[in-house]
């Protein structure tokens, strides 16, 4: 397990981190949700060992993490960087050697990565002369060649068009299956939704929510209730239970509701009330509940 | 240690294979050939310039003169006196000048025209018409004259390190070959390394590195794959230097005499084994030294264009070390070879100097081995706090009071 616990950091002046707190289950898909600027890359490093915190702890099944711990972490850093003139393939070796393989396995490993990421025609290429996508996925193997025990990824989807993106989601949750846990930023919300298990949300440098879906969820003080059609009586009865209107959309009515409203009860008011044909409970999504987090207008 | 031959093998391929290293090498290995091969191919042409003259004077003043210059220069023909000296007269003798001889006074009296005044090998002249104007002078014999001016000249050494001059010469001639390879060692590879911390920075690459190797392992490997391409050059220009040698015509000094470069001048007592020691050892701590320097600096930077800029005051001690190394083959008692003979950056190139030219009390020798190791131990703190900040640090430049605050952070 990995736990964060009260990590600051600062570089001169300039406080990046006040106060950031979270936990990962082994075998988990965490997501690192903040603004540009709120902290995250930062925290990356500091569990990585990059940088060292002014205050606070990272441990990895309780213990400090250390060189040979590090090791077995593997990374991909939002500012991707490749050995221009070195061929593909051998750069794939060379970062799996500096994860403690040795060279007939590296080579193994690699040319499985290479067929896997579909990059065959680029493995003796300078890395220079691949596309960006195809460098980014040639990074991807380098982070992972070695099937770390956590994996760290700054934006792993940015740059990558929809096919190698797919190709992309598909690997890790391949590594996942395998056991690999990992943290990763993305500000594509559907895709971290796909992947994670977890979450925290950073801004200005420290936690502002934390947890599963569910919890998130669950800790969020409304519901959106959709009924339709819109109607006076239906706006009259949704008065009455003291449901405040969000919005009316395509002759629905959005009524912001607490979470812990009676829905049975509250569905009943409203077929008494007008003949209805939807009534839906909308679960708030991540980006409201990201939104939401760090201060902006949801 | 299996970071450590990781990143040191990968490295070190990668450098071997870079096109500035593969030119460097090259480049070197001509100017070594060159250093060898030219002063042979265009010493006649440089040897002989000015040296056919016109002899203009009285047939029995020229009969006399004539034998006396032929021994060092080219007499093209003899003119009496008298008559006009122009370009003409030069061209229609193929003569560089025309030496008019008469007689005068207190001797003979010598004017040269020449078609380029700054060609004229005058003292040449002078010291081959030497015996006439004693005969003139004094009214002796040739014979006598021969005689008094044949004085036997012996230089005997009272040096503990060199038996003769000759030998005083070859060493002369070595040191200034060495100090001169010591110099473009340590600055083309010190560069090199620079280089590659700066290329690493840029591409963003070091992020990915520092995630899993030590910084300090990456910035020794870096260092360290320096040093062994420096010693694989060195080892090339040698050998060349050393097949070349016996048909060459001397070292890059110019020591007509010596050959410090023939197998037989390195296997005899020009070479001795302490000097090639010191040349390793020294060689390795200057190298040491500049480019750890060179490698925590470069990883302040943010693009390649901007290495120029700080690249060239770090090259200041090194160009200060190399001029001061040759004034100590020369001069090596100076108080100021003495002093900087124990200064760090400056000491690996005046310390051989001295080492190769001169008998350098051991402890000297000790001291200053000593101060460069302490040296090289506070340059790879400062480099590596540096490097271990620096490598993660982008945008703007750190200004110098950032720079001072990363020495004083804990590790």
């Amino acid at each position: 397990m990995l736990s964060v616990e009260s990590i600051k950091k600062s570089f001169g002046s300039v406080e990046a981190l006040r106060d950031v707190s979270f936990s990962i289950g082994a075998g988990s898909v965490f997501g690192l949700l903040g603004p540009n600027g709120s902290g995250k890359t930062t925290t990356m490093r500091i569990i990585l060992n990059i940088l060292n915190p002014d205050g606070g702890r990272v441990s990895w099944n309780g213990s400090a993490i250390d060189r040979s711990l590090r090791r077995r972490f593997g990374y991909l850093p939002e500012e991707r960087g490749l050995y221009g003139k070195m061929a593909v393939r051998e750069q794939i070796i060379y970062f799996g050697r500096l994860h403690g393989l040795h060279e007939p396995d590296a080579g193994k490993r690699a040319d499985a990565w290479i067929e896997r990421l579909e990059i065959g025609s680029y493995a003796l290429r300078p890395a220079a002369e691949l596309s960006k996508g195809n460098q980014q996925k040639v990074q991807i193997a380098c982070a992972a060649l070695h099937e770390p025990e956590l994996l760290i990824l700054d934006e792993p989807f940015s740059g990558l068009d929809p096919v190698n993106a797919d190709i992309l989601l598909a690997v890790l949750l391949d590594l996942k299956a395998k056991g690999t846990t990992l943290v990763l930023s993305s500000h594509q919300m559907w895709q971290l939704e796909q992947l994670c298990t977890a979450y925290c949300v950073i801004n200005k440098g420290e936690t502002r929510a934390t947890g599963t879906l569910v919890e998130l969820r669950s800790a969020w003080p409304t519901r959106i209730v959709r009924v339709g059609p819109d109607s006076p009586a239906l706006r009259d009865a949704a008065g009455k239970l003291g449901a405040t209107i969000a919005g009316s959309e395509n002759g629905d009515l959005d009524l912001n509701v607490p979470a812990n409203s009676d829905f049975a009860a509250m569905l009943r008011r409203f077929t008494e009330a007008d003949s209805i044909v939807k009534f839906e409970v909308v679960e708030p999504s991540l980006h409201d509940i990201y939104l939401r987090a760090i201060g902006a207008a949801v | 240690m299996n970071d450590f031959i990781t990143v040191y093998s990968g490295d070190l391929m990668r450098r071997i294979k870079s096109r500035p290293f593969i030119i460097g090498l090259l480049l070197g290995t001509f100017a070594i050939i060159a250093m060898f091969k030219l002063p042979t191919m265009l010493a006649p042409s440089i040897v002989n310039q000015g040296t056919r003259i016109l002899i203009v004077a009285d047939a029995p003043l020229a009969a006399q003169a004539r034998p006396l210059l032929a021994k060092t220069l080219t007499v093209t023909g003899v003119v009496p006196a008298g008559t006009k000296i122009d370009r003409a007269l030069l061209k229609r003798f193929d003569a560089d000048s025309a030496v008019s001889i008469a007689d005068a006074k207190n001797g003979i009296g010598v004017t040269i025209f020449a078609k380029n005044p700054t060609s004229v090998p005058s003292g040449r002249i002078r010291a081959a018409l030497l015996p006439l104007q004693v005969q003139h002078s004094t009214h002796l014999t040739s014979a006598q004259i021969a005689t008094a001016l044949n004085a036997n000249i012996e230089v005997r050494s009272l040096s503990t390190k060199f038996h003769s001059v000759h030998q005083a010469e070859a060493a002369q001639g070595l040191a200034m070959t060495l100090v001169v390879f010591l110099y473009i060692l340590v600055i083309l590879n010190s560069q090199f390394v620079m280089s590659a911390v700066a290329e690493e920075k840029t591409s963003r690459i070091a992020e990915l590195l520092i995630a899993t190797v030590d910084p300090m392992v990456l910035l020794v490997a870096k260092v360290l794959v320096g040093a062994t391409l420096s010693v694989l050059q060195l080892l090339v220009w040698v050998g060349i230097g050393i097949a070349l040698g016996p048909g060459g015509s001397g070292s890059a000094a110019g020591s007509a005499n010596a050959n410090p470069f023939s197998l037989a001048g390195l296997l005899g007592n020009t070479l001795s084994p302490e000097v090639i020691a010191a040349f390793i050892l020294f060689f390795l701590l200057g190298f040491l030294q500049i480019s750890t320097v060179f490698a925590g600096v470069a990883s302040l930077i943010n693009r390649t264009e901007d290495l120029g800029s700080i690249s060239g005051p770090m090259v200041i001690p090194t160009v200060a070390g190399y001029f001061i190394g040759i004034l100590a083959i020369n001069a090596p008692a100076l108080p100021i070879v003495t002093v900087t003979s124990f200064v760090p950056l400056l000491s690996p190139f005046v310390m051989f100097a001295r080492m190769a030219v001169s008998h350098v009390p051991l402890w000297q020798i000790g001291t200053s081995i000593a101060l460069n190791v302490l040296a090289l131990w506070g340059i790879a703190w400062f480099a590596g706090k540096l490097y271990r900040v620096g490598m993660m640090l982008y945008g703007r430049p750190p200004k110098l009071g950032q720079v001072w605050d990363i020495l004083r952070s804990p590790s």
